[in-house]
């Protein structure tokens, strides 16, 4: 045992903790997902399996995973097998620097919301291999959707964290909250937070800005030819980095693990930060179920005309008056 | 076990050798793809190679600036390039002539020769005889204080990727 | 520039009023009916494929074989065998076979059936595997009612 250090122990901890919340969260996601869809257009959802169809996205699992991975002709495979695990491995292990609660933070990096950023522009590359890779008209359309989209929403999403990591003069996620302990940043910080939002719906391709995947043009966009658990991964992925995006606006403007007191708050905190995190997430699906999908002149146009006019100066007068 | 650093030193050392055959092996590939985008990807595990090596070094900031730039953004935007000019039924077309290739292989020598009479030149000294400190402020002052040029010389060459990439893009579209 | 910020505020006041409107929906009944589980009540008027009506004396069918019902079949899709039996010579219903597969529903025989012994069902949910599947003996059916 003189080769594991209880630090490294600590981490295989933490980390096989955090595969099983991604998983467990994807299947929690899809159930709201389909819930929520449901009821918002008046009818139930899934009923059948379980009592409320709780156990549906259960057996949905079970059969990708049961599910033969057809390989189309002419794919560049190498590439085709690569794209879906370059999609979840860093959506998943970006969660390494979230703070759940006080205590509950695997790593608390100095530089955490560049370990996330970082892995998060990683997607980008697993979409485009995937579109590529597929020799796929559809998949190859979607995936360059999805590039321009991300490179543009990149710059209004950076933008409004900058505003906010400004105030805090750190990019340690944990002193990001603890910087919140008198005001939420929402409430200083509003058009950054908006600017986020909306910038985080694009990145995680989510509707209005779900281009790259629309069902109704291009079959399923990047990921047209995967099946089984390769799909099973794209989707994985997929709600992985909504939630991400949940826990960075958590964290970000809405106060972290903070909230009325509750016994054991340095580890009970996770209650509510999952609760602030769900919400926002719930607001995710909200949005889907309700805005129809932007064209692609609107969506360049929205990004560069309004987001990020609006993230510089709000960035600017951030700066003014932090200066002042 | 009588010494408990010693392990730990091997490990990293293993480390060390894996980001090197990491960015060479990159290298290889980028330079023997037949596909413009294989070659791009080749380059993509060479810059990971790279920002494991700044990780070796202890700069975690500068290895994560390096994926979230180099392969987050411009390779990206590279990839973006590529789509705009070639399919793979282009592929066939481009077939390397003996000339080119020749031409090629002289510049390339010639440009690697520079690089090393540089290396061979400079004194170099260990990381960390320089500076012990890899926090976000230090490289932030070093940065648009000592190595000014340095940075600047590095946006120019984002400008000539920039311009090339037009260049391939027109081209590609028989302009 | 005036321009701008109104599109952005109106747009924005108009996202707005979307949302509010499906979360209203979100807390509203739901409207679906859960077919296996529940099913809609089915008008008096449709018409399924024929049944005999069931004649309370004798509880078995009131077709006497007068072959009305064969006979104004546009598409000749009824076919009766029956035999002659007793004193009377009278007719006596053996089988009654509709070819549900040729019927168009215009319900001509319901029509012709002067003593109402035929009439359409309310049964919607058919599956077969083959077209014979749909060749439905009524006097069978009566049976089994």
């Amino acid at each position: 045992m003189a080769l594991l250090p209880p630090e490294f122990i600590r981490i295989l901890i933490s980390s096989v903790l955090i595969v099983s919340f991604v998983f467990l969260n994807a299947m929690i996601l899809v159930y709201i997902e389909r819930k929520v869809a449901g009821h918002i257009q008046r009818r139930p959802g899934p009923m059948e399996v379980g009592p409320h169809g709780i156990l549906q996205t259960l057996i949905d699992g079970l059969k990708l995973m049961g599910k033969q991975i057809i390989f189309p002709d002419n794919i560049d495979k190498p590439l085709f097998c690569i794209a879906p695990l370059l999609a979840f491995v860093p959506a998943v292990v970006a969660f390494v620097v979230i703070p759940f609660s006080p205590k509950l933070q695997a790593v608390d990096l100095d530089m955490g919301i560049i370990f996330i950023l970082a892995l998060a522009s990683l997607n980008v590359l697993a979409i485009l291999l995937a579109g590529w890779s597929s020799n796929n008209k559809y998949s190859l359309i979607g995936a360059m959707r999805s590039v321009a989209q991300n490179i543009a929403y990149e710059i209004p999403m950076l933008l409004s964290l900058l505003a906010v990591l400004f105030m805090t003069n750190s990019l340690s996620m944990k002193s990001i909250v603890e910087a919140q302990k008198p005001l939420w940043f929402i409430v200083v910080q509003p058009v950054a937070f908006l600017i986020y939002f909306i910038a985080s719906l694009a990145e995680t391709n989510r509707a209005p800005f779900d281009l790259p995947e629309a069902e109704s043009e291009l079959t399923a966009g990047f990921h047209t030819e995967y099946g089984g658990m390769a799909y099973g991964l794209f989707y994985l992925g997929e709600y992985a980095n909504m939630v991400m995006v949940g826990a960075i606006t958590t964290t970000f403007f809405l106060g972290g693990w903070s909230g009325p007191p509750l016994p054991y708050m340095e580890y009970s905190g996770a209650f509510w930060f999952l609760a602030k995190v769900y919400f926002i997430v719930f607001s995710m699906i909200w949005f889907r179920w309700t805005f129809p999908r932007v064209r692609f002149d609107q969506l360049m146009n929205f990004c560069w005309k309004i987001m990020v006019p609006f993230g510089l100066v709000n960035l600017m007068i951030t700066a003014l008056v932090l200066k002042i | 076990m009588a010494d408990p650093v010693l392990p730990y030193q091997f490990v990293s050392e293993i480390f060390f050798c894996g980001f090197v055959v990491l960015a060479l092996s990159g290298g290889i590939i980028a330079v023997s793809a037949r596909y413009l985008l294989h070659a791009l990807l080749g380059l993509v595990v060479t810059l990971f190679g790279v920002a494991g090596l700044y990780l070796y070094l202890g700069s975690f900031f500068i290895s994560l600036m390096q994926v979230l730039i180099y392969v987050g953004a411009i390779c990206v935007t590279i990839v973006f390039a590529i789509m705009l000019t070639e399919t793979p039924d282009q592929v066939k077309e481009n077939h390397k002539s003996g000339l080119r290739s020749f031409l090629a292989a002289g510049a390339g020598l010639a440009a690697l020769s520079c690089a090393f009479q540089f290396i061979y030149l400079t004194e170099w000294q260990p990381a960390l005889s320089r500076t012990d400190d890899f926090s976000i402020i230090a490289v932030g002052k070093r940065l648009l204080t000592e190595y000014c040029l340095v940075f600047e010389m590095i946006s120019l060459v984002l400008l000539f990727a920039i311009i090339g990439s037009i260049i391939l893009a027109r081209g590609g579209r028989g302009n | 520039m005036i321009k701008y910020f109104k599109d952005i505020f109106l747009g924005a006041q108009s996202l707005l009023v979307g949302l509010w409107v499906t979360i209203g929906y979100m807390f509203k009944p739901i409207v679906t009916v859960q077919y296996p589980r529940e099913k809609n009540k089915i008008p008096p008027a449709y018409r399924g494929h024929l049944e005999f009506t069931r004649d309370p004396e004798t509880g078995g069918s009131r077709c006497v074989v007068c072959l009305r019902c064969v006979q104004s079949c546009p598409s000749k899709c009824i076919s009766i065998d029956w035999e002659i039996k007793g004193e009377k010579r009278k007719r006596i219903l053996k089988s009654y076979v509709q070819d549900f597969t040729r019927c168009s529903q215009c319900g001509l025989c319901v029509e012709a059936c002067e003593l109402g012994a035929i009439r359409f069902s309310n049964e919607y949910e058919l599956v077969g595997f083959a077209k014979e599947d749909f060749y439905f003996n009524l006097v069978k059916m009566l049976e089994k009612r």
